[in-house]
């Protein structure tokens, strides 16, 4: 586990008070003689959104359907706010709100309709609170049409409030961006901010791609296989590098290296002459002294781009270079 | 209890939202008319009809217009469960805080009262489509006739929703599940002459026959039949329940 440091020491303290909303405790399934959940343990806590995160086949939405109590857990357990889902399913399951797979509604009936719909359900839901939650997706002009007649933006935005209505500690989505254009995944991530902000809730997000979980989450759970891979926070990274890679483009980049190699606090990492790049490592501090070193030799600098090492590259690491679906 | 209104309200509303949930009531309504109409005209029997309330009274068991009711009360229950693994609303419905048991009761009491619906339905346009036809008349021994005849045939809608129903829950398929509930009406008229066949559900479903025809079989008396039959149900239900209960829902 990669939990070093993190980025708030207030909430790090938080973390060490509050028990986690979330707990998978070795967690298997096996339908027939394969194993699709292996032995999987993880937490989510109050106001962190985590992202899991594995290839398509990897076994996210049968952890899913354990966690929300769909099918049956083989071994080991998942408490949601203390209570096992396997034991005291009311009790565990009234703190979730999810969304699995599709946002499946009644289509024949309006998303007010649907939203009754689950407020019947519980003891607590008022006409006062679907209204609330109506405003906080921005759902009030198709309330009253019927949901066959909605774009999936919509029905994930009404799956999303559905999921709200009981105000639930944990909020489970299975790959909410499914589907959605670049526009609708954009404003399914603002949401899913703005929500584990303002109603500190939990939220665990899956996803089989890599790019939307490192800007959604503040957190990921990597799994391959069924089986735990690995957990970093996202944040942490930053810290890590302290000396981003630079990628320079110039005239002479062989001479331009043997300038840089002179300097002190430069590490020049790759020399590419058919490109006319040159790649090094260097702290911010330092750059103006680069600068000056290259103009002194008249060495022309037409542009100089960071090259983020991304979660990808380390995503790759983790499962040992299997491509991501 | 206050918890089960709320899922039934919910489950009757899943049905009569629904555009074509009119259809059923509406033809059920058109073919009771279309009958008395066809049978005031054509038939002999009808000379000896006194009331529209004595004329319900023989009509609204399973040989009359109680077999429309159980028809297409079974075309409503087959959906009931099936749909919603078809919709895939089930996940909608089993993540929230009530158990499995309380979801599956709330669907059949929605059942209950669909075949309840209609019975009135088919009471009433009986009893205004009898008296149109043969007076509006009638004794206190006709309504209570007419009441009974009504029971049995609620009774008879009943137990072959119900055996709709476990199929519905057992394969998911409305179809599998109106073709059971269906075939089950089919064959209920038909008697074996064996001492077992008392005990088969099909000739008990039926107590209209005590009145008309006798008993089925030897020894089969209105109590023995009434037992038997809700020894079927429970026994329907509690397939069902089991069966829905630890099902993984993929
Ligand atoms: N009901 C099932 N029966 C057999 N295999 C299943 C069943 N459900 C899922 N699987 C298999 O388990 C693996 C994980 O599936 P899933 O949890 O849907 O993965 P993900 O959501 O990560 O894409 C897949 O290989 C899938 O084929
Ligand atoms: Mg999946």
């Amino acid at each position: 586990m990669n939990l070093a440091q993190p980025n708030h020491p207030d909430s790090s303290q938080q973390e060490r008070l509050e028990e986690p909303v979330l707990t998978l405790d070795q967690v298997t399934k096996r339908i027939g003689k394969k194993t699709i959940v292996d032995g999987l343990s993880f937490e989510v806590r109050r106001g962190e959104i985590v992202g899991l995160l594995g290839p398509n086949g990897a076994g996210k939405t049968t952890a899913i359907r354990m966690i929300t109590g769909l099918i049956t857990i083989n071994e080991g357990d998942v408490r949601i706010a203390g209570h096992s889902i396997r034991n005291a399913f009311k009790q565990a399951i009234v703190h979730v709100g999810g969304i699995i797979e599709n946002p499946e509604f009644y289509p024949y009936m309006s998303g007010f309709d649907n939203l009754k719909q689950a407020a019947r359900m519980t003891d607590t839901v008022t006409d006062a609170r679907i209204m609330e939650v109506i405003a906080l997706l921005g759902l009030q002009e198709a309330l009253h049409k019927k949901v066959k007649s909605y774009s999936l933006g919509m029905r994930q935005r009404l799956g999303i409030a559905q999921a709200l209505l009981d105000r639930p500690k944990l909020l489970i989505l299975d790959e909410p961006t499914n589907g959605l254009d670049p526009a609708g995944i954009r404003e399914m991530r603002d949401y899913l901010k703005r929500i584990s902000q303002s109603e500190g809730i939990a939220v665990l997000v899956s996803s089989h791609l890599l790019s939307e979980v490192e800007q959604m989450c503040t957190r990921v759970v990597v799994i391959q296989n069924g089986k735990w891979v690995t957990e970093h926070r996202i944040g942490d990274r930053k810290n890590a590098t302290s000396m981003p890679e630079l990628r320079l483009r110039v005239d002479r980049p062989s001479v331009a290296a043997r300038v840089l190699k002179k300097l002190e606090h430069v590490q020049v990492t790759e020399v590419k002459e058919e490109t006319s790049e040159l790649a090094c490592r260097v702290a911010d501090a330092d750059m103006p002294m680069l600068i000056d070193a290259l103009r002194e030799e008249k060495i022309a600098v037409y542009r100089i781009t960071e090259t983020k090492k991304s979660l990808e590259d380390e995503f790759l690491q983790w499962t040992g270079g299997n491509q991501i679906a | 209890m206050r918890n089960m209104t709320g899922l039934v309200h919910n489950e009757w509303l899943k049905l009569t939202k629904k555009k074509s949930f009119w259809v059923s009531p509406g033809l059920l309504a058109a073919l009771t008319v279309l009958v008395t109409v066809m049978l005031y005209r054509f038939s002999a029997n009808v000379a000896g009809i006194e009331s529209g309330i004595a004329y319900a009274a023989g009509m609204l068991g399973a040989s009359g217009t109680g077999q429309f009711v159980t028809v297409l009360s079974v075309v409503a229950t087959a959906g009931i469960v099936a749909q919603e693994y078809a919709q895939g609303t089930i996940k909608f419905l089993l993540i929230r805080s009530r158990s499995r048991g309380e979801i599956l009761v709330s669907k059949y009491l929605a059942v209950v009262l669909y075949i309840l619906m209609m019975t009135v339905i088919s009471f009433a346009v009986l009893f205004i489509a009898g008296g149109v036809t043969f007076g509006f008349g009638g004794t206190g021994e006709q309504w209570i006739e007419a009441l009974k005849q009504g029971a049995y045939g609620f009774i008879y809608s009943l137990v072959y929703a119900s055996l709709a129903f476990m199929v519905g829950v057992l394969t998911r398929s409305s179809g599998v599940s109106i073709g059971a509930g269906l075939i089950g009406t089919m064959f209920g008229a038909i008697v074996i002459q064996k001492d077992f066949y008392k005990y088969v559900l099909l000739p008990n479903a039926d107590l209209s026959v005590y009145g008309t025809s006798g008993p089925p079989l030897p020894g089969m008396t209105v109590g023995f039949s009434l037992t038997v039959s809700a020894v079927y149900v429970a026994l329907f239900l509690l397939a069902g329940y089991t069966v829905f209960r630890r099902r993984d829902i993929a």
